[in-house]
């Protein structure tokens, strides 16, 4: 073996043990878990080895709760995309020496924590709250604020998860070469077809990087129904969460979440060639 | 259970001749790395049930004590020292999972805990404590009857009250726009939406039982699902499910909650408008309870303390001081007036008789609860 190999495998070591022992423990933790029985004691899952919990995931009943998670989840990325692709671009190509302060200003809400911010939102949103009460002045206020709706979990989702969308579109943005759209108007495209034709196709591994990022914590995320959701907004995550904080189910809440990590294996090896750029 | 069944499940526990050694190699890697996550699970096969001389461990007046977060007297522990010349080292906590996570591990060195009574139910299904001796607790005369007898642990032979509560309705005075007496109040229409039930399989369901005349303690499947189908369909005029209440109704989002009599006394201290009622339909008492783990290492020193507040004097300044219920029967006459005159903190004799414990139902009753209540928060 080379010394060079040596180096290189040197060089993994410190983040091969990281993600070795807090990734991968875990991980194969809840996999057993999930094979295990449940015990109604503090040891939560016991022997024998059953896939009873995989039985009780599959159950039809979880159809709905499941199906909810993806309209959430593909409704926060179509959110981010709308919002975020017109602030990319424009930091990208009008930022000027502003760039890196925009760039920031982006991350600025990850300085406090994601919690905080979503009670913020709830004391925003309730019946007394600053957009109710604004609303009411114009006649179009709610009995109750607006919380406990579908809505208003797909917009704290697409709050926490937008600045996910905003820095690869952004990189994907830097990156275009704006001269092609001059050479796309020259050569007779309109507004509309220049920007499906030309900017679209530019800056698609953005694109699908950013809804990647979006879509996956999105789709397991359980903070932002549990808080903002009432009754029926429960998703796949916070069934989960259910089933591990109220002692309910360990082997169960195992099964989902393993069940949840190769559904969304399977959407990063569906992604197509064109991902495999970025991500 | 024996031994063998109360071991975490690991992996290279397959006996299958069939797992060839390279595959096996594999797993084991695997799987191996999740082994150092694991704890030894506890066993509840060591011990006997009865109880047997309780001494410490280590002989020194130390006690560690770990309860929740404002539950006690300012006097209870300098007036202990006092008495006993026992060091007190004072711990808490403000979730039972939070709890339960230090005593489960089975080694945080604690002498006296406080759990629910939910999970006392969980610990005695792991065996995580001892029974008591009662030959050091001269003062368990002083219990009134009900705490003697109750069914989450008949005749204390682990668990000594500290402090109990009901699980009934919290409502804002002047939004509810009507008379909250029963469960029927979820029908008035300024509950539509903006109301709650708990998060806690058992007290849930209790609601639904209730509600349709069947004992909160029940089991039979049937009832079971009848009750799940009914809180089925009370979802559609809820606002959530959550065992946070305590925000919500003194803010006035919420306007009718299930909730624990103690997290609504706390509202109504921060907020007047906020009542309480026990509903006609019943509801169910709770109780933290002083437990003393299987690996205490000061267990004579924890009986003492037991003892000392189970004093007439110690279990009313105990209970002045947190405003909860008192299950010291010697206690009552040294109880404000003010406190012992609130039929919400004592119901009457007729109301206690709808005011069940939560009962130990058995690992397999508990999992069809927990999976009614499953049904119920996706459905």
């Amino acid at each position: 073996m080379s010394r060079r190999w040596l180096k290189a495998n040197a060089l993994l070591t410190p983040t091969g043990l990281w993600l070795g022992i807090f990734l991968i423990a875990p991980l194969a933790l809840v996999v057993q878990f999930s094979f295990a029985t449940r015990d109604t004691g503090v040891a939560r899952a016991v022997l024998p080895w059953t896939t009873q919990a995989y039985l009780t995931a599959l159950d039809p009943a979880f159809l709905p709760i499941f199906g909810r998670t993806l309209v959430y989840a593909v409704a926060t990325t179509v959110a981010c995309l709308l919002l975020g692709f017109p602030l990319a671009w424009f930091i990208a190509r009008h930022g000027g020496k502003y760039r890196t302060v925009l760039l920031a200003a982006v991350l600025i809400p990850f300085w406090s924590s994601y919690l905080a911010r979503i009670y913020a939102w709830k004391a925003l949103l309730d019946g007394e709250g600053l957009v109710n009460t604004m609303l009411g002045w114009v006649g179009l206020g709610r009995d109750g604020g607006f919380l406990l709706t579908h809505g208003v979990v797909i917009l704290g989702l697409t709050y926490g998860f937008l600045p996910f969308m905003v820095l690869p579109l952004y990189v994907a943005c830097e990156r275009f070469d704006f001269r092609l759209v001059e050479a796309s108007y020259d050569l007779g495209h309109g507004r509309a077809s220049t920007f499906f034709r030309v900017v679209l196709p530019g800056v698609m591994t953005g694109v699908l990087a950013g809804s990647l990022l979006v879509l996956v914590p999105s789709a397991g995320d359980f903070v932002t129904p549990k808080l903002l959701g009432g009754v029926d907004q429960s998703t796949f995550g916070s069934v989960i969460d259910d089933q591990f904080r109220g002692g309910n189910n360990w082997p169960l809440g195992s099964a989902m979440a393993v069940l949840l990590l190769v559904l969304v294996v399977l959407v990063l090896v569906l992604r197509g060639r064109r991902g495999e750029d970025v991500l | 259970m024996t031994d063998d069944k109360i071991r975490i499940a690991r992996l290279w526990d397959v006996d299958s001749p069939r797992v060839t050694r390279r595959t096996m190699l594999g797993s084991m890697t695997f799987f191996a790395l999740a082994a150092c996550g694991v704890g030894e699970a506890p066993s509840n096969s060591g011990g006997s049930t009865s109880a047997a001389k309780a001494t410490n461990l280590k002989n020194e007046p130390k006690l560690n004590f770990y309860n929740w977060t404002d539950y006690i007297a300012k006097d209870t522990l300098p007036g202990f020292q006092t008495a006993t010349g026992i060091q007190v080292t004072y711990d808490n906590f403000s979730t039972n999972d939070e709890m339960e996570a230090k005593i489960a591990s089975g080694s945080a060195g604690y002498d006296l805990v406080v759990p629910s009574d939910n999970f006392l139910r969980r610990f005695l299904r792991s065996g995580l404590v001892q029974p008591l001796d009662h030959s050091l607790l001269p003062n368990l005369k002083n219990l009134e009857k009900r705490f003697v007898e109750a069914d989450y642990d008949a005749g204390n032979k682990y668990s000594v009250p500290w402090a109990w509560g009901t699980t009934g309705l919290a409502y804002s005075k002047s939004q509810i726009g009507g008379d909250v007496t029963g469960f029927s109040a979820y029908d008035l229409p300024n509950a539509q939406g903006r109301s709650s039930i708990l998060d806690e399989a058992r007290d849930g369901m209790a609601l639904g039982l209730l509600k349709l005349g069947h004992d909160p303690n029940t089991t039979d499947q049937k009832q079971i699902d009848d009750a799940a189908n009914f809180l089925l369909s009370l979802k559609k005029k809820l606002g959530q499910i959550t065992s946070d209440v305590i925000e919500p109704l003194t803010s006035g989002q919420v306007r009718l909650a299930q909730a624990y009599s103690g997290d609504a006394f706390q509202a109504r201290a921060a907020n007047e408008d906020v009542g309480y009622a026990i509903p006609a339909e019943g509801g169910l008492s709770y109780v933290d309870l002083l437990v003393i783990p299987k690996d205490a290492p000061h267990a004579e020193n924890a009986h003492r303390f037991i003892d000392y507040v189970l004093g007439a004097e110690t279990g009313a300044a105990l209970s002045n001081a947190v405003r909860y219920g008192s299950p010291n029967a010697a206690a009552k006459p040294l109880i404000d007036k003010e406190l012992l005159n609130d039929p919400l903190v004592y119901p009457s004799e007729e109301q206690l008789k709808k005011l069940p414990f939560t009962k130990d139902l058995g690992g397999d009753v508990e999992a069809k609860y927990a999976d009614a209540w499953t049904k119920v928060k996706t459905g």
